[in-house]
């Protein structure tokens, strides 16, 4: 090999492996703490671990009301952690159904359909990005008192769409407005309904679009802290994020740590899944709509 | 009946049946979103406070006039704009990096793929807690002195506070150079490899390649990536914002109002505030529309 294309790729490799410890180290770095017992959290070296435990995190599950011991003379108290874990399954799991749902119908319709003014909705429904979100929670709790629905579940499977569906129906719709109108129409000329034929045709073929928008919905409302701390109250009642932000972490700073790689390792294992798929729907949608 | 009804009505029946479809995503967002931005925008013009014994009273423009003439106002718009500006070039810089390099194949890519994903799949609500207590560490930590030493470092150069808002806009670029280095990445991927191909003949060097041929090809997706990592960008400073408890010294305009709001109790000032992003946003969004949605797009 001539010295240049050596020089070039050694270059490249370094690149490559700057770019992933860039990407890596924070989450390595807080799965390496979650795995240390509370000795080799203070005296050990911060950036490797000699003695991996798994004690963070069965202590988590430690019986809800049990004592965990003191810290000097402040006594540690246990957290329902699986119930965080069950109502957090509960609220995302219902999310991503509402927001693809109401995303596929709402997309079908701009999409295929095209009722007049097709563009407009369409620009409508991605413009409620531009409202501001600092304090809008404010008259949302008022709403949410009104309606009785505070310290309840529900309340943030109906407000978490908003902020993943104007994506979705903008992708969605960008997608099944370009797929050729034939695809469609010959199973209706065979005598099919319009729905056997978008169950049968028309949703199989957008399957990566839909796992683009799934991804993306499951990203931003793993993303949010405020909401699910704000209208969460009672520890029964909350979710993961919302119940490890009420942990007192100067006592629980490692059992934090392991809350997080719970919460944080299955959504990783979910999306890495579908990470191909993922950039395969959004370019699947750039196609068609750009 | 002669054929041009019956067309007519199976079009008024898919009319009908569009506006069905739209209407559970428009209920949920209307239903989530109308009363509270009417609420907004009403209390920008009144006195509203929870901490204040007598009526509302409707104030007109005061709390816009107000909010002009505060310096705390001005400090905190200057902090917007250069955070926005420099967390968003960086964005775009990393982002674009990460699409450029995993544009080609090498061995590999897949695992530096993965790589590039995770920041942003890694669900930032419980890695914002990490990455807070991470930076300002309870003291038993074995690296918390190492922090502690950068911490105050940094305060000491640029003032209290400087640590804390260089952690949450490292956090910010972090999380958003990935989000939209996977959507370049797509936004590569939908770009006919042709124009790519006959571009590389035409241009003279790899750098005028990348102004002349590669960014206007990508323009849509960087401002797809620009748009939504502006709007979405305010969730991370929120989420610091709750679990520090407002310990905030460097405001922007979202945090300011939030402060305004919550710790000042003056709801009308702080509606104020945070409206007045909206005509930036709506700029920008109206930009981007102009590049997604071009005009011979519309007659086809």
């Amino acid at each position: 090999m001539s010295p240049r294309g050596w020089w070039r790729r050694s270059r490249h490799h370094a690149l490559v492996l700057l770019v992933t410890a860039y990407c890596l180290f924070p989450i390595y770095f807080v799965l390496v703490q979650s795995l240390k017992t509370a000795e080799e959290d203070v005296f050990g070296n911060p950036l490797i671990v000699l003695h991996p435990t798994l004690e963070n995190f069965e202590e988590l599950f430690v019986p809800r009301g049990e004592p965990r011991g003191f810290v000097g003379t402040a006594l540690r108290r246990s957290y329902p952690f699986f119930v965080w874990l069950e109502n957090t399954i509960v609220v995302f799991t219902g999310t991503v159904a509402l927001t693809l749902g109401a995303a596929v119908a709402a997309a079908y319709a701009l999409g295929r359909l095209r009722p007049p003014g097709f563009r407009w909705w369409r620009r409508i429904i991605f413009a409620t990005y531009v409202i501001p979100q600092t304090i809008l929670f404010v008259p949302l709790y008022q709403v949410v008192n009104a309606l009785g629905l505070d310290d309840n579940l529900l309340v943030l499977v109906l407000v978490y769409p908003t902020t993943a569906l104007p994506f979705c129906v903008w992708m969605l719709s960008a997608y099944f407005q370009h797929l050729p109108r034939e695809i469609e129409e010959a199973a209706l000329i065979e005598g099919a309904s319009r729905a056997t034929a978008f169950f049968r045709i028309v949703l199989p073929l957008s399957r990566p679009v839909l796992v683009a928008a799934g991804i993306f919905t499951l990203g931003t409302i793993a993303s949010d802290f405020t909401l699910a701390s704000l209208f969460l109250l009672s520890d029964i009642n909350q979710t993961i994020p919302a119940g490890l932000g009420t942990m007192e972490v100067a006592l629980d700073e490692l059992l934090a740590v392991a809350g997080i790689n719970l919460m944080a390792i299955p959504i990783v294992l979910i999306s890495a899944c579908f990470a191909r798929g993922y950039v395969r729907g959004l370019t699947a949608a750039m196609l068609e709509g750009a | 009946m002669p054929p041009r009804t019956r067309a007519d009505a199976r079009r008024r029946r898919e009319i009908g049946l569009a506006y069905l479809l739209l209407s559970p995503a428009l209920l949920l967002l209307a239903g989530v979103l109308a009363y509270p931005l009417g609420w907004e925008i009403w209390t920008s013009f009144t006195s509203l406070s929870p901490l204040q014994d007598g009526g509302t009273a409707f104030v007109g423009l005061e709390n816009y006039r107000r909010q002009v003439e505060d310096p705390q106002f001005w400090f905190a718009a200057t902090v917007t704009v250069v955070h926005a500006a420099v967390t968003t070039l960086a964005k775009l810089a990393l982002g674009l990096g990460f699409a450029l390099l995993l544009a080609r194949p090498f061995r590999g890519r897949a695992l530096v793929f993965l790589a590039v994903f995770l920041p942003w799949a890694y669900p930032a609500s419980v890695s914002v807690i990490g990455w807070y207590w991470t930076l300002s560490p309870p003291i038993t930590t074995a690296y918390s002195v190492f922090m502690g030493t950068l911490k105050y470092a940094v305060d000491g150069a640029l003032g209290t506070g400087a640590w804390a808002f260089l952690s949450v806009t490292l956090f910010n670029i972090w999380r958003g150079s990935s989000f939209i280095g996977v959507l370049l990445l797509a936004g590569i991927n939908a770009v006919p490899p042709e124009l790519f191909e006959y571009a590389t003949i035409e241009s003279k060097s790899p750098w005028q390649r990348f102004w002349v041929v590669t960014v206007p090809l990508l323009r849509p997706f960087l401002a797809l990536g620009v748009f939504l990592s502006l709007t979405t960008g305010f969730a991370d400073l929120a989420n610091v914002w709750m679990l520090t408890a407002g310990r905030i010294v460097f405001p922007i305009i979202g945090t300011h109002a939030y402060w305004l709001a919550i710790k000042a109790g003056e709801f009308g000032p702080a509606s104020a505030l945070s409206l007045m992003l909206v005509p930036f946003l709506l700029a920008a969004l109206l930009v981007l529309f102009r590049l997604f949605d071009r005009p011979e797009r519309e007659a086809a």
